[in-house]
Formats: structure tokens, C-alpha cells, sequence
């Protein structure tokens, strides 16, 4: 099987949900996730069994590239949906209070429709190796997310998260649009090879290709939610549906640092602009790392502490990209930027779904989310505790967590890197990052088994799910076997 | 005839004033339009360059641009229709189209 066929698996799964959400009497709506669930489930079995290795790498009409890199991202893409839509349907309970004023379950069929088109976006970023093909697969993602981000209509806070969302999504198109632009009439070309050709044959100016690159920089930071292309980052976050926000933090994320590897690599291995674009990079990671993770220690909110932790993680992960940089590739012992970066990003998506699933499930009965409703979930649900903990703890980077490995990686690239080119000052505001990010992960923790139950006496019971008891015990098991075997992950690389 | 410089100027200047709206004005119909401005500004340039690509003062011999640009184009009025029907649900909660008042987060 073709690996586009992949695609059109997934939006025929789309469309046939929109068709059984117009004309279904069924008013619960919970048939049409379980249906995405599945359907997702399939298509990542496709993925893995069906798609032959020896038609990678393969490139379609010169816009589709698949490779194992773009195989890896699909699934990321699709576990995150997957994931994504167990989330909805856990938070529908607290989601029909927002959406019309019957109270009735009607406009959430939608909800588990889009991510779908969603992920079909995500996909195709993937597979995206020319500037037009990235534009437009990063437009598709990002309309549809205009659209889930505000989706719970009666809220206020979730539309003022659209309008910003709106505003300034479009605005870094804008930029990106712009530099596409003048990245073609420097080069002549959209391709990436092309580009990387023009770049290296001597015959274009250094100013206005690193212009372009700067704007370009500005719609790709945006999504990868770089600092100072940040600012919608923590109030998107917290306005937002929990699934959303899950979905915004892994999956948009996990597409936008392939773009972006793809992107960056030729200006990176041409000696025309090698220099200018790493140190461009080496302030965007100094100032993500630093701003990310000390402003994170006096957020309350859970939803914006973690909003302010995916700024922290975007820059640990951007901190192996200078290390591409082709002078430097044949002296690095241990696993490339590339592998080290996509590691990151699958111990991310573990881990950062573990913890959306059980602040998910306690915010979806207590209606709280600040980390004081996170108070007594030891006693409360032990089970629920420990998933957070175990969560926590891997993003902060402890040990026997994927996180502690992904962090170990990348580390390991940039100290080599500071000592091949003496940037060492990378390297201290990680260490600056890493050691703040302690502090504040361990605040959600110390709430959770050392904070007294008592203040309101009411013990809610926690329910839970069959289905998201299964993908709890499953994700748990994936952080911490993947903390304890890294080759688990690594072996797909 | 102009040249390629007076359309790129004309490009960069129409991206400025699109960028300045953005940032100074606070009515969110006006913020907008001056998003649309500024991918009509990447139109211009991507179709300046086009047009003065192929050496001599020819158009480039490859269409890519013009398909660009139409792809530009389609995305831009998806994002309007998505805009304006969020705008609209945020006025009828809010009866504000202004985005100085959009400020119940903080942190």
C-alpha cells in the first residue's frame, strides 16, 4: 500500500463520522468516537504493517516525500488524535455545559469529527519537503484548530482563546507566507533540494536569504511555540478545552519541529548562511529555555503552567538543532539531532497525554484547574495519583522516566556541541531550565499527596472509565518502560 | 515599466502597514483586514518575483508561484469565513468586537 493512501484513509474516516453525525438519531454521540478511536487504531495498524519498507525513502510528484522520518511523525499524528479523541470524550460530561443552551449532547459530533482533519494535516506536514505543500498542510491544521479552539461556544474564556489564536495564527501566516515568498525569488525555487542547490551554488546574496529565513523562522517558531513567538501559547492553553490543549501541545508541536528540522537543514549545510542561522537559533533556545521555565514558577493555573512547561520543552528540543549543522555530524558519538529530537518528542507525547488524561478526569467532575483541586488525589484515587506523578516526574526528567532519557539525549548533543564551537551558554540556561523545572513540577506532586482533603469535605468519587483506565495503564507502562528501555523507542529510528 | 524593486517596495510597504493594524488597532475586523493585507503583500511579491524570475526581465518558466499564490488565496478566504464566524459567537457573547477588553486571563 502507498503510504499517501495513509491520508486518504484518514479523512474518508473523517467524512464518513460527519455523515453519521448529520443523519444519526443517536443523541449521545459517543458511537462516532469510539468510531475515530478505531478508525485511527486501523490506520496506525496500516501504518506500521502495511506500508513496505522498501518503498521508503519515495518521493511523490516532488510534493510528498516519505521516509522513515515522515513515517515516524504520521504516527505520532495519529496516536495523538487517537489519544485526543479519548480525552473528548471523557471531558463531553463537562463539555455539553458550554456548547448550546438545551444541554442537550447536540454540536459535539463535530468535536470528534475535526481532529480527524486534523491529524490528516499533521500528516502531510510530515511528508512535506516543498515550501508549497508545507504552507498549505500547515493551514489545514491550523484552521482546524481555530475552529476546535473556540468550539465551546458559551465560554467565554474558550472564545477569547479563538479570537487570539485567530489573530495571531494568521499573523505568523502572514510572516510565513511572506518569507516563502522571498525565498523563492532568491532562489527560484520551492523545493527544498532546489533551494539547498541555489543556497550552495555561489550565486545568490547572504541579505535577503536570511531575511526570508528570519520570517520564516517567525510562522515556524509560532507553532512550536518559541519564545518571543510565545505569547498566545499560555492564554490558548488555558482558555481552551482540555483535549484541545493536549491536542495543541503534542501534536501541532511534534509537526512543527519536522517542518522545522526540514526547513532549517539546508540554510544550516550551506556556508553561505550557516553562521547566521545558528546564531538566530542559539537566542531563539536561550530565551525559550530561560522564559519558559521561570515564568512557569508562579503559575497556579494547571492548564497555563503546563501551557508555560510546553514552551520549556520546545526549547530543550531546539537546543540539538544548531548541532545539525554539517561540520559538526561526523564528530557527535551517539544518536544524531534528528533521532535525539524525535525520541523527545514520542516520550512527550507519553507523557504530556498521561498528565492531560488525569487532570482530564479531575477537572471534568471538580470543574477546578488550578493545581489546589489536584489536592488529596493521593487518597482520592490512587491510581489517578500515581499516573500524575509518574507523569510529572518524567517531565521534569527524573530517572526511569522516557523523559529523564529524552532530556539525557539532547543534553549529550549539546555539550558536545559547546565543545566543538565553545556555545556553552546554551548549555547553562538548559541546566538553569532543567534544575527551575524541578521546582515547579514537584508543586503539582507535593499538592497531590501532601495537601489535606479536607478543606471542603465533600470526597467526589472519581469514575473512571473503562477506556481511559486502559489507556492510563497503558501510557504508565510506556513512560516507564520506555525510561527503562530507551531502545523501544529508538529501534523505530 | 516598473521594476522589480518598485514592486517588492510596493510588497514591504503594504506588509508594514498590514503589520502596523495588526498591532495598533484594537477593532478585530480591522485586525483582519490588515492580515489580509499582509498575504496580499506576499501575493505581490511572489508574483513580482515570478514575473521578473526568468532573467531579462521574463517570467520564470515554471508556474509554481502563480499556484502558490492561488493557494495563498484559498487559504485566506477559509481563514475569513472561520474568522468572521468566531467573531460573530464572540460578539454575542460579549456584544464587543474590541480586543483591548479581551483580558479574563492573566499570569
Amino acid at each position: 500500500m502507498p503510504a499517501y493512501y495513509l491520508e486518504i484513509l484518514i479523512l474518508l474516516l473523517g467524512f464518513t463520522m460527519l455523515g453519521i453525525e448529520a443523519f444519526s438519531s443517536n443523541r449521545s454521540r459517543s458511537g462516532i468516537a469510539v468510531l475515530g478511536i478505531s478508525g485511527l487504531f486501523v490506520v496506525l495498524l496500516f501504518l506500521i504493517i502495511a506500508v513496505p519498507s522498501s518503498e521508503v525513502p519515495y518521493d511523490y510528484w516532488g510534493i510528498y516525500h516519505v521516509d522513515k522520518w515522515a513515517l515516524f511523525y504520521k504516527a505520532i499524528a495519529i496516536l495523538t488524535t487517537l489519544l485526543v479523541l479519548v480525552l473528548a470524550k471523557d471531558f463531553s460530561s463537562a463539555f455539553k455545559k458550554y456548547t448550546s443552551q438545551s444541554n442537550e449532547f447536540s454540536g459535539i459530533g463535530e468535536y470528534y469529527c475535526l481532529p480527524i482533519f486534523v491529524c490528516a494535516g499533521l500528516m502531510w506536514m510530515a511528508s512535506a519537503k516543498d515550501l508549497i505543500t508545507i504552507f498549505v498542510s500547515l493551514e489545514l491544521v491550523t484552521i482546524g484548530f481555530y475552529v476546535l479552539v473556540s468550539f465551546m461556544r458559551r465560554n467565554v474564556g474558550s472564545l477569547e482563546a479563538g479570537v487570539k489564536y485567530l489573530v495571531l495564527g494568521a499573523l505568523s501566516t502572514g510572516f510565513l507566507v511572506y518569507g516563502i515568498a522571498w525565498i523563492f525569488g532568491v532562489t527560484g525555487h520551492f523545493d527544498l533540494s532546489g533551494i539547498a542547490e541555489a543556497l550552495n551554488s555561489g550565486e545568490i546574496e547572504k541579505k535577503p536569504i536570511i531575511f526570508a529565513f528570519a520570517l520564516l523562522m517567525v510562522g515556524l517558531g509560532f507553532k512550536v511555540a518559541a519564545v518571543p513567538f510565545h505569547i498566545w501559547v499560555p492564554d490558548v492553553y488555558q482558555g481552551t478545552s482540555m483535549p484541545i490543549t493536549a491536542f495543541l501541545s503534542v501534536g501541532s508541536k511534534a509537526a512543527g519541529f519536522i517542518v522545522l528540522l526540514r526547513v532549517i537543514e539546508p540554510f544550516l549545510n550551506s556556508p553561505l548562511t550557516s553562521s547566521s542561522v545558528i546564531l538566530i537559533l542559539s537566542f531563539l533556545v536561550c530565551v525559550t529555555l530561560f522564559f519558559g521555565n521561570l515564568v512557569a514558577i508562579k503559575q497556579t493555573n494547571i492548564k497555563r503552567l503546563l501551557a508555560y512547561s510546553s514552551i520549556a520543552h520546545a526549547g530543550f528540543l531546539m537546543m540539538a538543532l544548531p548541532a545539525m549543522e554539517s561540520g559538526f555530524h561526523s564528530k557527535l558519538i551517539g544518536p544524531s539531532p534528528m533521532e535525539s529530537i524525535s525520541f523527545y518528542l514520542a516520550g512527550y507525547l507519553l507523557m504530556t497525554m498521561l498528565c492531560f488524561l488525569v487532570i482530564t478526569i479531575v477537572s471534568s467532575l471538580t470543574d477546578g484547574e488550578n493545581i489546589d483541586d489536584l489536592r488529596g488525589l493521593g487518597a482520592r484515587s490512587p491510581l489517578l495519583a500515581f499516573a500524575m506523578l509518574v507523569g510529572v516526574a518524567s517531565l521534569a526528567g527524573i530517572p526511569l522516566t522516557v523523559g529523564f532519557f529524552g532530556k539525557f539525549l539532547l543534553f549529550n548533543i549539546a555539550i558536545q556541541y559547546a565543545v566543538f564551537s565553545g556555545s556553552w551558554y546554551i548549555v547553562a540556561f538548559a541546566v538553569l531550565g532543567a534544575s527551575a523545572g524541578f521546582y515547579y513540577y514537584f508543586k503539582i506532586i507535593r499538592a497531590m499527596y501532601c495537601g489535606g482533603a479536607e478543606q471542603d469535605g465533600d470526597q467526589l468519587a472519581l469514575t473512571i472509565s473503562t477506556l481511559s483506565r486502559v489507556v492510563i495503564i497503558v501510557l504508565l507502562a510506556g513512560v516507564i518502560l520506555c525510561g527503562v528501555f530507551p531502545k523501544l523507542i529508538l529501534g523505530f529510528l | 515599466m516598473p521594476t522589480l524593486n518598485e514592486y517588492l517596495l510596493m510588497g514591504g510597504l503594504l506588509f508594514v502597514i498590514g503589520l502596523c493594524g495588526v498591532m495598533i488597532r484594537s477593532n478585530i475586523i480591522v485586525i483582519l483586514m490588515s492580515l489580509e493585507m499582509m498575504l496580499s503583500a506576499a501575493n505581490l511579491t511572489l508574483v513580482a518575483f515570478w514575473r521578473f524570475g526568468g532573467g531579462e526581465g521574463l517570467p520564470a518558466d515554471s508556474y509554481n508561484a502563480q499556484v502558490m499564490v492561488f493557494f495563498v488565496i484559498t487559504v485566506a478566504a477559509a481563514e475569513v469565513a472561520v474568522g468572521l464566524a468566531i467573531i460573530v459567537a464572540l460578539f454575542r457573547s460579549r456584544q464587543t468586537v474590541d480586543v483591548e477588553e479581551l483580558r479574563s486571563m492573566k499570569g
